[in-house]
């Protein structure tokens, strides 16, 4: 009773302030509050300022705006820290492994690929992280809210392909290990079997890994939506395995070291929710336990699957536009394990969901953020003009922060407005065109600055005509190479 | 903040409502009575995101045209481009961080100049770095001694 209590209370204060980031009407959301382990920020009530010139109100809401995209950005970089920490881990597993007698024994030959499989999948996991780090840090030297949040949407799609392909990487890890105390530890277990088994499994992980590293929206959701059922699998054959390694063990010592080995390479897995315990009852016992939002977090019947700290995060993550929905519930399902990696395709509980930031606005913006439903599009327009190109890649527009990153959808109505200056003169008097008027900002402000700008000039130069011209900071990419 | 609406409808009709409802006779009138505010300061007070302030400092052009008040317009527009850029006055040293920042309020003023006073503003901005201002230099309205002595009226 008081936990569902609890529930209900939880939903409703998270779809308030949920909304409050967004459209934040004045002195409410005034507490939003987030604490990575431990490390909490706690905003006050805004002071109204009229420095500005602006309205005491114009004052509250910059403010909001500056304090919701602080809150994205920490959560943005505790993020990127705990998918940083699981590569690192994997790391130094991997070069562990890359030395044991199991792997690199007899058969290295064949299993060694393995190993060379997950160093490769890592490469472009810590090339990513490394991106977002840079993103991050830009971020944080843009005084500009907007453009702050858009650049952490930048990086947005490297981290949720990260956070995702090292959850799988992770499964992979738990299975190279297991292979390595098999041929350590059991000779009669048949190598030849275990080459064919691990094979397979990598072939069903191969294409997820494909997906996530593409970055692309829709390949990536697509792999999000499947992964849980995937680790799942992964999770079963891990467990088959464990227990044909156990019954092969010659005597009983013997099969407890095997036991021992096993089950302390498990406990740090991801797999450790979904894992049937090894000499214990059956997990049937967790059917009809669904997931709840409770006081520390997601939990399953008594068990934590993720902290509260995370769903916040996440929370924030979603709700700025920088990760997806599906992404962190495919998280969520993975770590709350093999029950709800077998219903993968359902939904998660409503009031899970909620708590993970699916609010309408989330919504709209996800629809709003691809092309509409049915609707046609408004045309992409280069926020850097194209005909520059190179001259934005010689000051470092380029890879993940190149010029079609930086493209705004633009009715057609406003976009002659902004380009011809509309009906009043501007044309005349004022070469307002928006291209050529960047362009002379940024020539001007380099030479009079004496050296090549930064990006992060640049942007600071770009963010504030944006505001100047009513062009909000919602880049989209757009083609070009 | 912006969301691109401040380019539907009649934006001038607008601008101008708002400017009235504010007990001012003109847009000129409402800015020179916040001589260091920003275009965007300016448009947010007289818009709750439905004006911008490009379309700000087109209303101010076009007036000051008809007035023939256009260099104290120009003259406005650094004092303008000065307070967000340098709020502290001119800095007494041009280091890495406050050489940007001139440059970017220099560069933001010559784009906010009708084409008619290019030439002057380029010059001006020379004269401002060859020749700088006392350090903490601060104009507060565009009747500053210093910058009438750099940009004096020219209109009859």
């Amino acid at each position: 009773m008081r936990t569902r209590h609890w529930v209900v209370w939880f939903a409703l204060s998270v779809l308030s302030t949920g909304c409050a980031s967004l459209t934040p009407p004045p002195g409410r959301g005034t507490h939003l509050r987030y604490s990575p382990h431990g490390a909490a920020v706690t905003m006050g009530s805004p002071r109204s300022s009229g420095d500005t010139g602006g309205s005491a109100h114009v004052g509250d809401a910059a403010e909001l705006a500056r304090r919701s995209a602080l809150a994205a950005h920490l959560s943005f970089a505790g993020a990127l820290g705990e998918v940083s920490r699981s590569t690192r881990r994997i790391s130094s597993e991997l070069s562990r492994l890359k030395t044991s007698s199991g792997l690199v024994g007899h058969y290295r030959r064949v299993f060694v690929p393995f190993v060379d499989h997950a160093s490769q999948q890592l490469r472009w996991m810590e090339t990513g992280l490394a991106m977002a780090t840079h993103l991050s840090t830009l971020a944080s030297e843009m005084e500009d809210p907007d453009m702050r949040l858009a650049l952490l949407r930048l990086g947005g799609p490297r981290l949720q392909s990260a956070l995702l392909g090292s959850l799988l990487l992770s499964v992979w890890l738990d299975l190279l290990l297991l292979a390595d105390v098999v041929l350590t530890q059991c000779p009669s277990y048949s190598v030849e079997r275990l080459a064919g088994e691990m094979d397979q499994l990598w072939t069903m992980l191969g294409p997820a890994m494909t997906a996530l590293a593409s970055l692309e929206p829709v390949q990536v959701d697509a792999a999000a939506a499947d992964l849980p059922a995937l680790v799942g699998h992964l999770t079963g054959e891990f467990a088959v395995t464990r227990e044909r390694a156990l019954k092969s063990g010659e005597n009983l010592q013997k099969i407890l070291l095997v036991k021992d080995l096993i089950e302390s390479l498990a406990t740090a897995s991801v797999m450790k929710m979904a894992l049937p315990r090894m000499w214990g009852p059956a997990t049937s016992a967790t059917l009809g336990v669904g997931l709840m939002v409770g006081a520390d977090g997601v939990m399953m019947g008594t068990r934590l699957v993720v902290s509260a700290e995370w769903v916040e995060m996440m929370r924030r993550l979603v709700q700025a536009g920088v990760i997806s929905l599906p992404a962190v519930s495919a998280a969520v399902r993975i770590h709350a394990g093999q029950l709800l990696m077998s219903e993968s395709k359902r939904d998660l509980p409503r009031g899970v969901r909620q708590a993970l930031g699916d609010g309408p606005e989330v919504g709209a913006m996800r629809e709003t953020g691809r092309t509409g439903a049915g609707m046609a599009e408004p045309p992409r327009h280069h926020v850097l003009p194209q005909e520059f190109r190179e001259w934005f890649e010689q000051r470092g527009f380029t890879g993940d922060m190149r010029i079609d990153k930086f493209c705004v959808r633009l009715e057609v109505a406003r976009h002659q407005a902004i380009h011809g200056g509309g009906n009043w003169r501007l044309g005349r008097t004022w070469p307002g065109e928006w291209n050529q008027m960047i362009m002379k900002a940024l020539r001007r402000a380099e030479t009079r600055a004496g050296q090549m700008l930064t990006p992060r000039e640049i942007l600071k130069v770009v963010a504030e005509y944006m505001t100047d011209y009513g062009i909000s900071m919602n880049f989209t990419s757009c083609g070009g190479r | 903040m912006s969301d691109g609406r401040s380019w539907d409808g009649h934006w001038k009709v607008r601008l101008y409502e708002r400017v009235r409802e504010r007990g001012y006779e003109s847009l000129t009138a409402f800015a020179e009575a916040r001589p260091t505010a920003s275009l965007l300061a300016l448009a947010e007070e007289l818009g709750e995101n439905d004006l911008n302030a490009v379309q700000v400092f087109s209303g101010l052009v076009a007036e000051a045209e008809r007035s023939h008040r256009l260099t104290r317009l120009v003259r406005g527009q650094l004092v303008r481009e000065l307070s967000a850029h340098l709020p502290n006055g001119w800095p007494a040293v041009l280091d890495e961080a406050h050489r940007f920042d001139v440059a970017h309020a220099l560069a933001r003023w010559s784009t906010y100049t009708p084409e008619t006073h290019e030439k002057r503003v380029e010059q001006a901005g020379d004269a401002l770095l060859a020749s700088p201002p006392p350090p903490g230099w601060r104009p507060l309205g565009p009747d500053d001694a210093l910058l009438l002595a750099l940009l004096p009226d020219e209109e009859a």
